[in-house]
């Protein structure tokens, strides 16, 4: 009994361990690389986040953070219009910022 | 014809010569970010600005604007201290537009009378664009008791192709200027090809007649 619990604990673990914890946001504006310089900026100086990847195609910025960590969707559309957008939809996901960039490459061609 | 072609060559040179140290052409870029941007008009205008925004709305900064008369070789060194607003941003899925205003104030040296003028600057910019178009039209206007100069610039541009946020972009842009106070006669005309990746920003091209028109712009 002890075991079997043991075992479930350690996967159960191991599953929240191997989940990302990623914000996925639709923003309105995207259309310049060189004026959107300031999305990245600014969550790279955010400790909590892990990576970032901004997609003008997608009209997409996605932030992966740290584990255990969270960015509150008033903080999230803060940050976007200091940097000079306006977000319209937010998504968590567990989707790592790695696959997206993937899945974008491969959308791009 | 040989003018041209020496303004091109010139043009050609001058990204590479630029790209190590510097590169829309926005007053404010984003909140905390700071904003270097330098032009080389023809012959007609050198300007130099540098701005930090503190917030996303507003930047506070100055430059260095010089003006040679094309028609009778007077000419102005003005330095100033400039408060950018944005007063108002439209963000849509596939587009953004923008109007700004600025106003400053500073001292200008005048070449018919060598000596140094009080001057207050105003202007404004609207601009628009999506990942294949861009138009802009900026007017600022300079005033002392010596002179009164307005600079109206009107940029309308086009993506050969839509660029990605790491990639490098492309615009093929067309400008028509026009200066008030015997500056300059008639528009000045220009064809520039804009190219920027991360936060350098370059374009360069030729007047009609065959003179540089260049920019660089960073943003950091």
């Amino acid at each position: 009994m002890f075991n079997s619990i043991l075992v479930s604990g350690v996967l159960l673990l191991a599953a929240t361990v191997a989940e990302a914890n990623t914000i996925e946001m639709k923003v309105n504006g995207l259309v310049c690389a060189f004026c959107a310089r300031g999305i990245e900026k600014t969550f790279h100086k955010n400790p909590a986040v892990a990576d970032v990847v901004v997609s003008l195609e997608d009209k997409l910025v996605a932030v992966q953070m740290m584990e255990g960590t969270d960015i509150s969707d008033q903080e999230l559309r803060a940050t976007l219009t200091d940097a000079g957008y306006d977000i319209k939809a937010i998504e968590r996901t567990e989707t790592p910022v790695t696959a997206i960039r993937e899945r974008l490459k491969g959308s791009a061609k | 014809m040989k003018r041209l072609i020496d303004a091109l060559a010139a043009a050609a040179l001058l990204p590479s010569f630029l790209a190590p140290g510097f590169a829309a052409a926005k007053p404010i870029a984003f909140a905390h970010g700071t904003t270097v941007m330098g032009e080389y008009g023809a012959g007609t205008m050198e300007e130099l600005q540098v701005f930090y925004a503190p917030r996303y709305f507003y930047s506070v900064g100055g430059g260095h604007l010089a003006l040679d008369s094309d028609i009778d070789g007077r000419s102005r060194d003005i330095t100033y201290a400039r408060f950018n607003y944005l007063v108002k941003r439209w963000n849509r899925e596939g587009s953004q537009a923008n109007v700004f205003a600025w106003g400053g104030a500073g001292n200008a040296n005048v070449s018919e009378s060598s000596d140094d003028q009080f001057t207050w600057n105003a202007g404004f910019q609207l601009d628009y664009e999506t990942r294949r178009l861009y138009a802009s039209l900026k007017s600022d206007l300079y005033e002392s008791s010596a002179f009164s100069h307005r600079i109206d610039t009107l940029q309308l541009g086009i993506a050969p192709y839509e660029h990605e946020y790491d990639g490098v972009a492309t615009w093929l842009v067309v400008q028509g200027r026009r200066y008030t106070g015997e500056i300059f006669d008639g528009t000045e005309t220009a064809i520039l090809l804009r190219v920027f990746k991360g936060a350098v920003w370059v374009e360069a091209g030729a007047t009609m007649d065959g003179k540089l028109q260049a920019m660089f712009m960073i943003n950091f």
